[in-house]
C-alpha cells in the first residue's frame, strides 16, 4: 500500500511539468499556434532557473526568471510565424533547435552544480486525508501553483472575454479580423503567455526533480507534452489527467528499477514514449470514428489580411 | 496612404538566391554578437575558423566526411517532405539502421567473403531503418496519427534499444566496461580514399541521391509522390493509393536514414557505439528546408550544414565551446531562412486608398 503511495506522489510530481507544458500548449494551439517548440522551451526554462537559483538561492526568483525567458523565447516563434508568416512547424523545430543548443552551450559550464530542491509543505487539514491528502496536497509549491495554473487557465479560456477572444482567432481568424479583433494580437499573447507556462514546466526539473546540471536534463518531455495537448483535447481541466496518466509511466520507470524487477532499465525508458504513440493512436482512432473535430480549426494555418482593401 | 504584403505568383530563382544568401549573411552577422556574448573576439573568431577549414587539407576532408551522413539523412527528409509529410524521425531510423547492420556484421563476419557481407549489411541498414519509418507511416496512413510527434517519439525509443545493446548483450567483453561493441573486422570496413578519412559512403550517397532524383522527377511513382503533395485530392481522383504510398515513402525515407547510420558506423567507426550520430538525423531536416527538399539541392545544403558542424568542432577545440553550439545554430539558421522566405512569397505594396 505504501508502495503504490509512494508511486502515486511520483506520479503527481513527475506528471508536473508536463502539465505546465501542456497547459502552455494549450493557450498557444486555442490560438491557432503549432508550438513544437516546447522541448526546446522547457531547456530554456530549466537552465535559467538553475542559474537563478544558483546564484539567487532565491526559488521565486528562479521560477520568475524562467517564465520570463521562455516568453522572450517564445516571441522569436511569435515574429517569424506570425509576422513573418512562416511555417509554424518549421518554427517551432528551430525553435527546439535553438533551446537545445542554448541550454547545452550554457549549461556545459554547470554540470556537477547542485541546487537545493523544492521542500515538501503538507497544507494543513487537507494532507490528512487517506491517500489523496499525501498524493496531492503534500506537494512542493510548484504543484500547488500548477493547480492553480490549470484552474486559472480554464477560467482564462472558457470564461473571460479575453479568452473567447483566444479561441475565436484560432477557429475562425477571418471572421475576428471583419470584426475588428486583432489575430495577430491575440495569437502574440498566446504564444508568449503560454511560452512562460512551458518555461515554468522546464524550472521544474532542476528545482525539483534533479536537482543538478544534466545536459538535455528534460529528456524529450517537451514532445509527449506536444502529444498531451492532443489527448486533452485543448482542454486545460483534462491536461491535468493526461499530465498524471504520463507521470505515472514515468513514475513507474524509476520505481520498477529500485524494486529490482528484471526488466532491462532501456525498456522502462521506452515505456514512455511507446505509451505516448499509443494513445496519441488510440485517441486519434476514436475521434475519427465518431466524428469529433475539437481540434482549433485554424491550427497551425497562415493568417493573413493582404486581400483585403 | 496603405503598406500591404501581397502573395506573389511566382518567384525568380536569382530572388530566391538573393533571399536565401542575405539571411545566410544575417546569420553571419547574428554569430558576431554571440561570440561578444561569451567572450570571444568575433574577428579572430572568423579568421581561425575559416584558415582552419578552408585553407588546410584536413579541414577539407572533415567536411567531406560530414557532409556524408548529412546527404542521407537531408535526401530521407526531402522524400517524405516532397509528399507534405514530415519525417523528424531520421535520427532514430539511423539508430535503427546501425542496429541491424551490426546484427549481421555480429552474427557473419568472417563466414561471408568481403562484398558479399557489406552488401548484407546495407540491405539489412534499409531495412531497420525502413521498417522503423514505416511505423509512423503506416499510423498515419491508416488512422491519421500526427507523424511529426510520432516519428520523433521513437527516436528516443530507437536510442533506447542501442543503450539496452550497448549496455548488454552486444558490449565487447575487452572493452573494459565500455559501452562499445567489438572492432568490426576490414571485411565489414567501407574502403576510404588514399590515407584520408573520407569513405566510400559519399559515393553511395551520391548515386542514391541521383537514383531518388531521377524517381521523383522522371517516373510515374514519382510524378504521384508529388501530386500527392500538392494536391492530395487530384492524386485520389486519379487512382493513387495515398495509403499505400504514404507506408511506401515512409519506409524509403527510413531505409535511406538507415543508410546514413551504416556508412557512418562501417565508413568511420568500425563498430557500434553511443554518440555516433551528432544530431545528423535532426540536421536532415535543416538540410532538406535548405534544399526545398530537391534531391539535389541537398547536395549544396548538406555541404552548408557540414561547414556548421566543422565550424563549431574547430571552436570548440580552439575556444573549449561545447559541440551542442551546433544545435544553437541551426535553429538561428532555420529561423532566419523561414523568416526571409517572406520576401520570396510575399511583395510589399503601397498604394494610396482613394476613399
Amino acid at each position: 500500500m505504501d508502495f503504490f503511495i509512494q508511486i502515486l506522489i511520483a506520479a503527481v510530481a513527475m506528471g508536473t511539468p508536463l502539465l505546465f507544458a501542456t497547459l502552455g500548449g494549450v493557450i498557444s494551439e486555442r490560438a491557432g499556434v503549432i508550438n513544437l517548440g516546447m522541448e526546446g522551451l522547457m531547456l530554456v526554462g530549466a537552465l535559467v532557473a538553475f542559474v537563478v537559483m544558483l546564484n539567487s538561492g532565491n526559488y521565486f526568483y528562479a521560477i520568475a526568471a524562467a517564465a520570463i525567458a521562455s516568453g522572450i523565447v517564445s516571441m522569436i516563434h511569435a515574429f517569424v510565424c506570425l509576422m513573418l508568416r512562416a511555417s509554424q512547424i518549421a518554427s517551432g523545430l528551430a525553435l527546439t533547435f535553438f533551446g537545445t543548443g542554448l541550454s547545452g552551450l550554457f549549461g556545459d559550464k554547470l554540470m556537477g552544480e547542485t541546487v537545493e530542491p523544492l521542500a515538501r509543505i503538507p497544507i494543513p487539514g487537507l494532507h490528512s486525508i487517506p491517500i489523496l491528502g499525501s498524493v496531492l496536497f503534500n506537494q512542493d509549491a510548484l504543484v500547488y501553483f500548477s493547480y492553480l495554473c490549470v484552474a486559472l487557465t480554464w477560467w482564462l479560456l472558457f470564461r473571460s472575454r479575453l479568452g473567447l477572444n483566444i479561441r475565436s482567432v484560432g477557429e475562425a481568424p477571418e471572421v475576428c479580423d471583419s470584426l475588428g479583433i486583432s489575430v495577430l494580437s491575440y495569437r502574440f499573447f498566446a504564444v508568449v503567455g503560454g511560452g512562460m507556462l512551458i518555461g515554468v514546466g522546464g524550472a521544474y526539473f532542476p528545482l525539483a526533480l534533479t536537482p543538478f546540471w544534466v545536459d538535455g536534463i528534460t529528456a524529450g518531455r517537451g514532445w509527449i507534452a506536444v502529444a498531451l495537448v492532443i489527448f486533452a483535447f485543448w482542454d486545460p481541466l483534462k491536461a491535468l489527467g493526461g499530465a498524471y496518466l504520463f507521470g505515472l509511466a514515468l513514475a513507474l520507470e524509476l520505481r520498477l528499477q529500485v524494486l529490482g524487477i528484471d526488466i532491462s532499465p532501456y525498456f522502462l525508458k521506452m515505456l514512455p514514449y511507446v505509451l505516448t504513440i499509443l494513445v496519441l493512436t488510440l485517441v486519434t482512432i476514436r475521434n475519427n470514428r465518431r466524428g469529433i473535430q475539437v481540434m482549433p480549426a485554424a491550427l497551425g494555418k497562415v493568417f493573413f489580411r493582404g486581400e483585403k482593401h | 496612404m496603405r503598406i500591404f504584403l501581397e502573395k506573389r505568383v511566382n518567384t525568380s530563382s536569382w530572388g530566391r538566391v538573393l533571399v536565401l544568401g542575405s539571411a545566410l549573411l544575417l546569420v553571419l552577422i547574428i554569430s558576431w554578437f554571440f561570440f561578444l556574448v561569451v567572450g570571444i573576439d568575433p574577428q579572430s573568431a572568423y579568421k581561425i575558423v575559416g584558415e582552419e577549414i578552408f585553407l588546410t587539407k584536413y579541414g577539407w576532408q572533415d567536411l567531406l566526411v560530414k557532409m556524408t551522413p548529412l546527404l542521407f539523412t537531408g535526401l530521407a527528409v526531402a522524400l517524405a517532405a516532397q509528399m507534405r509529410q514530415w519525417n523528424i524521425g531520421a535520427e532514430g531510423q539511423f539508430h535503427m539502421g546501425t542496429f541491424a547492420m551490426t546484427w549481421v556484421v555480429l552474427h557473419f563476419d568472417g563466414q561471408l567473403p568481403g562484398g558479399v557481407l557489406i552488401v548484407f549489411m546495407i540491405i539489412m541498414a534499409m531495412i531497420g531503418g525502413g521498417l522503423w519509418g514505416s511505423i509512423p507511416g503506416y499510423l498515419k496512413a491508416n488512422f491519421g496519427v500526427n507523424e511529426i510527434i510520432t516519428s520523433l517519439l521513437l527516436n528516443y525509443v530507437a536510442a533506447a534499444w542501442i543503450d539496452h545493446l550497448l549496455f548488454g548483450a552486444w558490449r565487447d567483453p575487452d572493452s573494459n566496461n565500455f559501452p562499445i561493441t567489438k572492432e568490426f573486422s576490414e571485411a565489414a570496413q567501407l574502403p576510404a580514399f588514399g590515407n584520408t578519412s573520407i569513405h566510400a559512403g559519399l559515393i553511395i550517397a551520391f548515386i542514391l541521391i541521383a537514383v531518388v532524383a531521377w524517381i521523383l522527377m522522371k517516373t510515374k511513382l514519382g510524378f504521384q509522390i508529388r501530386l500527392t503533395g500538392d494536391n492530395p485530392d487530384a492524386a485520389r481522383y486519379s487512382g493513387v493509393s495515398i495509403k499505400t504510398l504514404t507506408i511506401l515513402v515512409f519506409a524509403a525515407s527510413g531505409a535511406i536514414a538507415g543508410l546514413a547510420g551504416f556508412s557512418e558506423v562501417s565508413g568511420i567507426h568500425y563498430r557500434l557505439q553511443q554518440n555516433i550520430s551528432i544530431g545528423y538525423g535532426y540536421t536532415g531536416i535543416i538540410v532538406a528546408w535548405l534544399a526545398r527538399n530537391h534531391p539535389l539541392g541537398v547536395v549544396l545544403s548538406a555541404f552548408f550544414m557540414s561547414i556548421v558542424f566543422v565550424s563549431a568542432e574547430v571552436l570548440q577545440i580552439e575556444y573549449g565551446l561545447p559541440i551542442s553550439m551546433v544545435y544553437l545554430y541551426q535553429g538561428i539558421i532555420l529561423f532566419t531562412v523561414l523568416g526571409s522566405e517572406i520576401f520570396t512569397e510575399y511583395k510589399l505594396r503601397i498604394t494610396r486608398l482613394l476613399v
